[in-house]
């Protein structure tokens, strides 16, 4: 997890600005979480390991993804939680 | 660019809406429009839109990433574009 700002050494006004933009960076991160909710999302993971499941949540420091339906190359796992520590990218479709 | 995690919202912000195209850790490169730079894991949202009306979304996640590259401006279009594809209808703006 990033650390909020380190301190206001250049005044309130620009940390103000800078909580503003978080904010809104921030809302437009978790609206792209709401929008892939139930939806089929592909993982890439490392080593060249890609899985697809159904996207159920994710914990606010996005540590960990809930998912459904993992289709693993050893099978279909019904439930499952997925590091995002393990994660390079994933992708959905809208 | 192992430093993406630590820069400022601000920078990260100067991203949005602009086409880009990230380097992630596997050498693999991805391309797309920023719809957003997650301010807690650094993750980029990329938007590609479509010929038949759809998007794709991919996130790399912030430690994964690697270099990002501006590729075109941002344009009032696909501002707006990117904007009505992921936030609901119906919602009001209230502060610039």
């Amino acid at each position: 997890t990033i650390p909020a700002s380190s301190g206001n050494k250049a005044g309130s006004v620009t940390l103000e600005e800078e909580q503003r933009v978080r904010s809104e960076l921030r809302e437009r991160f978790l609206r792209t979480l709401l929008a892939m909710t139930s939806k089929p999302v592909h993982f890439s993971l490392y080593e060249k390991v890609q899985v697809q499941a159904k996207f159920g949540a994710s914990d606010i420091d996005i540590l960990n993804f809930q998912v459904s339906d993992l289709q693993t190359p050893l099978g279909v796992q019904k439930e499952a939680l997925l590091r995002c520590q393990d994660m390079i990218s994933f992708s959905f479709q809208l | 660019m192992g430093d993406w995690c630590r820069v400022m919202p601000q920078d990260w912000n100067k991203y949005v809406n602009h086409e880009v195209r990230v380097s992630a850790q596997d050498k693999q490169q991805y391309e797309g429009w920023v719809f957003t730079v997650d301010p807690v894991s650094a993750s980029v949202v990329l938007v590609a839109f479509q010929e038949s009306g759809g998007a794709s979304v991919r996130v790399v996640l912030g430690h994964a990433v690697r270099e990002v590259q501006v590729l075109r401006e941002a344009d009032g279009d696909t501002e707006k574009k990117l904007r009505s594809l992921l936030t609901p209808a119906g919602c009001q703006v209230f502060s610039d």
